[in-house]
């Protein structure tokens, strides 16, 4: 599904990934872990394609494409999303509208025709209810005046309605109190399909409580310097991010 | 300005304490102005005939202009043939050192909080003391000149220096830049020349005391301060007059060039006389300031405390031509009985990544009036410049007023402009808290205003702050509750 | 226009001509209005940029022609030519006017207007019933405040007249539509007179619109007089055609416990100026206008708004936004004048850009004048871009560069349109705003 090879990206000259592999198969759901500053975030937002990251080096291969040389709109479309840690207010832009055209561009990409008004608001109630999310909230301005676990939620109705092949959730648990946590959990838990990967990216092992990945990556200084399975983050947990540090120093 | 709000609150309750007037013989200039009085006082500084000719073109384009009508002030019309344009002791020639200089001058200083003696002085603080139309001193010159840095009277930088001067002399306020700068090209009499040769970090800060003596004379000195490539200084002004009945002129005129990396930052602690509260009286302080941030990556930083004055009306203002240069702008004004104020900055944004910063504090109480009057232009090539506005008014008393009246100009889309505005009196709430607290109302209000000033006040230089202090002696007694 | 003519010397002989045929020419009050008109104009002539209040306006493309007023309105137009142009679907009434005339055969017929609603032509009301127009008529225009207020006045003529009784409260909006059409440089000069006595509710649409493509001049005045507790709602659309030339001056006179809340749009013309000038004369009035201004190609569009506050005790809003595309320009004036011992005012101004081209250029001057103490004003300006992460977040979902910028502008823009109770007109004002913006290429400025 995805295929990262050597990736090098530097911010305003300073160097933020040094070389980075990472290989995630179809329906496999990977934790990438790491201390504050280990590059994480970047790393879902160059997935994603966002400005001001320049990639200096490496591949990412994407279902068969190079992602790389996609626009962001076109990765979108594609299959990949980008749940953010700190989802985008945008005032005056209506929910309905920015999901049924979000909607609507990924199913012309997918060959299927655009959803009618009706059944795109049967689909979105369907879809609301998953992640327990107050279907007034929709009618409000794209998540204007919600609060942190409102948008967290609000980002996995996207990821539930575009049905994404590749999920990047990043640091989707932050912020987020216990109950909120298991709903956007369960949220998640219900989209993982054989078909569909994911890439979580996290803090702290507290999700993968909820969510239990396959793999587990710690990145630190740009690099993964040790994988594992489910128990790599228990042993994070006990040991903290210092261990792995002075491993990878030495 | 961290130090405790007991202090500004006695000093903001002092009564003028600079109105005194100190007796000197003096040898002034009859009253009036026309092509001679040009011609004499260019003669009397012994004037190279280029800067004879710039006068008088000066005074030649001035003599076809009219007073700007535009500010938000009022005042009877000025007799520009009343006024005498050259007053000086009468110990000239120059002296050479501190013993030469009048002893009542030095005394006038002392009285004043500025001791011209350097054993007595702040130390590193270097003074240039201008008294009426010429310097009487200047200290700490040698040390100066051991790092390369020239501090002089203008009028000896124009024999010393004549290269330098020439070559920035209205390179920044040309003589046509409006009525009072025309006037003030065309009879400037003395004023502080500064030259910070390249890479040198001015080991002091310089400053020029003005003071005013003279009855029935203009102030018309001209300063101009060139920081070449990565140098440093810091440079303050304060002003004083004696009160009298009478209005007096002053029209000062400040050029800074600022190169490649260098930068400047200029202080301003105003405190001319105001007037009485029956607004007789009190200097027009009509200054036109500017800096250019020639350089890249250059600097330049305005602060003024505006206390004094019974008519202020001045913009000092940076262009922004180098690439990712830096223009700031942070200002108190004050105006209390009768004083009005018309004041504020342009920021013109030439230069790719340049960024402004404009803090403007104002404070009207009695019946002072307070404008802020700011322009913000971003020019097509002002690729990603920035700039933030904050204009917060503060009103004590019914009959004061506070206007606000900015000018955005914009002409690149990468550019962004935010300016905010605010207009109150002190918050019955805030007075409440602190009274409850125990302290005084006079005690909450001058708190309360030392805090609403607090972000212009730390652009101070450390070594001012407490004649900062003392010159922000402003009364608002009887104006409280 | 004729380089050689003098604007000031055409309106005076456009003026004399017109006098004649003006009505009411018996009416010795209106007669003096229109001399008064008359000669600040001859006196002051047309403003110039030296003037504080036109610095950066250029009347260039208001004087280069030489516009002719309309005399006689000889259209040939049907009720459903109109349809497509009407905001409110659930009008109480309207009132159409062509060319600067009334058309009562395209209006509500009189007998079908709500019970205690006056609505008619301006023209025709001077003729029948002067004495009911007298008080109100002139009582809250100034004809100092311009060359073009002067000018309506001196041409004082026709436009809509609406008076609503005490305490009616209309449940169903008003639609007046101006349009100008067929004739080429045809100069009108509206004057409108909206009052509502005390306790009366209303809402009340003025759309300015043309039906091709012809140049034209609108130098329309709209008199507003919102009684004791009365409540206006005030939607104003100006989309002329893009050769249009547009002038438009309110001025509200605001009694106690009223309020008068306006929705204001300016989309078309080649050169469009819109003035308020708002009076809150009586303790406790509130006036809030919201406003969005859209310029493109070459057009200047320009909005200037002056809140007087007379008494204590009073509350205003300025909210304005402005689309700059193109190579257009754009303008906003606002002031908050606090008139002394108007104590325990609250008053806020708020105007945000959004520049979206390389040749587009934004003049803003917000401003506060204030001459009492215990008052809370302030007002806060931006001029800027879309931001960044709103794009991305947008392209991160799947939708396109150009729909993305689309959607930001849309919702830049509802923020203030969603404050108009008129059913559809955000709505409608967005499907404009949205072809002005497909049509103009959005360039990229902010990524790399």
């Amino acid at each position: 599904m995805l295929k990262v090879t050597d990736l090098q990206v530097t911010v305003d000259n300073q160097p933020i990934l040094k070389g980075l592999d990472l290989s995630v198969g179809a329906g496999e759901v990977h934790a990438i872990m790491g201390p504050n500053g280990s590059g994480k975030s970047s790393l879902a937002h160059v997935l994603a394609g966002r400005e001001g990251y320049q990639v200096t080096g490496g591949e990412v291969c994407f279902d068969g494409q190079d992602l790389l040389a996609l626009d962001v709109e076109e990765r979108a479309r594609r299959g990949l999303f980008l749940a953010l840690q700190y989802p985008v207010e945008l005032p005056g832009v209506s929910t309905m509208v920015f999901l049924r055209e979000s909607l609507n561009a990924v199913r012309a990409q997918r060959g299927e025709p655009p959803l009618d008004a009706a059944a795109f608001i049967k689909l979105l109630r369907e879809k609301a209810r998953l992640v327990e999310l107050n279907p007034e909230l929709l009618k409000r301005a794209v998540n204007t005046g919600f609060s942190g676990g409102e948008k967290k939620r609000s980002e996995i109705l996207q990821m539930a309605l575009l049905e994404p092949k590749l999920a990047v959730l990043d640091e989707t648990d932050s912020g987020l109190d216990i109950d909120a946590l298991r709903i956007v959990a369960d949220g998640v838990n219900a989209l993982r399909s054989p078909q569909r990967s994911m890439i979580l990216v996290t803090h702290y092992q507290r999700l993968l409580d909820y969510i239990e990945p396959d793999f587990v990556h710690v990145l630190a200084g740009g690099r993964i310097v040790r994988s594992g399975d489910k128990s790599l983050a228990l042993e994070l947990e006990r040991r903290g991010y210092g261990w792995i540090a002075g491993e990878a120093a030495a | 300005m961290s130090s405790n709000s007991s202090e500004v609150s006695a000093l903001i309750r002092r009564e003028y304490e600079q109105g005194f007037v100190t007796d000197i013989p003096t040898e002034s200039l009859p009253p009036g102005l026309d092509e001679q009085v040009v011609r004499a006082i260019s003669a009397k500084k012994s004037e190279p005939d280029w800067l004879l000719e710039w006068r008088l073109e000066a005074f030649r384009y001035w003599s076809q202009q009219r007073e700007p009508q535009w500010a938000a002030v009022h005042h009877a019309p000025i007799d520009y043939q009343a006024i005498s344009y050259y007053s000086a002791p009468k110990s000239r020639p120059g002296p050479k050192s501190l013993d030469e200089v009048d002893p009542k001058l030095l005394e006038t200083y002392e009285k004043l909080g500025i001791p011209l003696a350097e054993q007595k002085m702040l130390a590193g603080v270097a003074v240039d003391a201008v008294f009426d139309s010429v310097s009487v001193a200047t200290t700490f010159k040698e040390k100066l000149a051991e790092a390369g840095v020239i501090f002089s009277s203008i009028s000896e930088a124009v024999r010393e220096h004549p290269e330098l001067v020439r070559q920035h002399l209205g390179s920044v306020v040309s003589y046509r830049d409006n009525f009072f700068a025309s006037l003030n090209a065309a009879v400037f009499s003395d004023g502080t020349f500064v030259y910070i040769p390249k890479g040198v970090r001015c080991p002091m800060e310089l400053s020029t005391y003005f003071r005013i003596n003279s009855a029935n004379t203009g102030q018309f000195e001209r300063t101009l301060i060139v920081a070449d490539e990565a140098s440093y200084v810091s440079y303050l002004e304060g002003c004083t007059a004696p009160m009298r009945d009478e209005n007096q002129l002053h029209a000062a005129v400040v050029e800074l060039v600022a190169l490649e990396d260098a930068r400047i930052k200029y202080s301003t602690v105003q405190n001319w006389y105001p007037g009485d509260e029956q607004g007789r009286g009190g200097i027009y302080n009509f200054v036109t300031k500017r800096g250019e941030c020639r350089g890249a990556r250059s600097h330049i930083s305005w602060t003024q405390v505006e206390t004094g004055s019974a008519i202020t009306w001045k913009y000092p203002s940076c262009i922004l031509r180098g690439d990712d240069s830096v223009g700031e702008f942070y200002s108190v004004a004050v105006t209390r009985g009768r004083q009005q104020a018309d004041t504020g900055t342009k920021m013109i944004h030439m230069g790719r990544n340049t960024r402004s910063t404009i803090v403007s504090k104002g404070i009207s109480a009695g019946q002072g009036s307070n404008a802020y009057r700011g322009l913000v232009r971003m020019t097509p090539k002002a690729e990603n410049a920035r700039n933030h506005t904050q204009c917060d008014s503060l009103l004590i008393g019914d009959r004061c007023a506070a206007h606000t009246f900015p000018y955005i100009e914009v002409r690149n889309p990468t550019a962004k402009v935010e300016h905010e505005a605010t207009t109150s009196k002190i918050g019955d709430d805030q007075l409440f808290y602190c009274r409850s607290r125990g302290l005084s109302e006079e005690n909450a209000v001058s708190m309360i205003v030392n805090g609403f000033c607090k972000e212009v006040f730390k652009e101070l230089p450390m070594e001012f702050a407490a004649e900062a202090q003392k010159l922000l002696s402003v009364s608002l007694e009887g104006a409280v509750g | 226009m004729n380089a050689v003519m003098d604007p000031v010397e055409h309106y005076r002989a456009l003026v004399d001509a017109a006098t004649p045929l003006l009505p009411g020419a018996h009416l010795a009050w209106l007669v003096e209005q229109r001399e008064r008109g008359l000669e600040h104009f001859l006196a002051n002539g047309f403003p110039t940029r030296k003037q504080e209040a036109w610095r950066y306006t250029g009347l260039e493309r208001v004087l280069e022609e030489a516009w002719l007023p309309q005399a006689e309105a000889v259209v040939n137009l049907a009720a459903d030519d109109l349809s497509r142009l009407w905001l409110a679907p659930k009008a109480g009434a309207r009132l159409v006017f062509v060319n600067g005339r009334w058309m009562p055969a395209l209006s509500t017929p009189v007998d079908a207007v709500p019970a205690g609603v006056q609505l008619g032509g301006l023209r025709e009301a001077l003729e029948e019933e002067p004495d009911q127009l007298s008080a109100w008529l002139g009582g809250a225009a100034h004809i100092e405040a311009s060359a073009f207020t002067a000018l309506n006045s001196a041409l004082l003529d026709d436009g809509a007249w609406l008076q609503i009784a005490a305490d009616r409260r209309l449940p169903a909006p008003i639609e007046i539509l101006y349009l100008s059409l067929g004739q080429d440089r045809a100069a009108i000069h509206p004057r409108n007179l909206l009052v509502l006595e005390e306790g009366a509710q209303a809402t009340v649409i003025e759309h300015y619109a043309s039906l091709d493509e012809a140049p034209s001049f609108t130098n329309a005045v709209t008199e507003v007089m919102v009684g004791d507790g009365a409540r206006l709602e005030h939607t104003r659309l100006q989309d002329e055609s893009p050769s249009a030339r547009h002038m438009s001056s309110v001025f509200v006179r605001q009694a106690g416990d009223s309020a008068y809340h306006a929705t204001h749009v300016s989309l078309g013309g080649v050169w469009s100026r819109s003035e308020y000038h708002n009076r809150l004369q009586c303790e406790r009035a509130n006036c809030e206008i919201d406003g969005l201004y859209v310029s493109g190609e070459r057009r200047l569009a320009d909005v200037h708004v002056a809140i007087e506050h007379a008494v204590p005790a009073c509350s205003s809003r300025q909210r304005f936004k402005g689309i700059v595309l193109g190579s257009g320009r754009a303008v906003f004036d606002g002031l908050i004048r606090v008139q002394p011992d108007a104590q325990k005012t609250d008053a806020h101004l708020s105007n945000d850009n959004l520049l979206l081209s390389r040749d587009a250029e934004v003049d803003t001057k917000p401003q506060l004048e204030i001459y009492a103490d215990d008052v809370k004003c302030s007002h806060g300006t931006t001029v800027g871009q879309l931001d960044p992460a709103q794009l991305f977040y947008l392209r991160s979902r799947g939708i396109g560069l150009g729909e993305a910028r689309r959607m930001l502008c849309l919702g830049f823009a509802t923020e203030v349109l969603d404050g108009c109770s008129v059913e559809g007109f955000a709505d409608r004002v967005g499907e404009r705003l949205r072809q002005h913006l497909e049509a103009s290429p959005l360039i990229r400025v902010n990524e790399e």
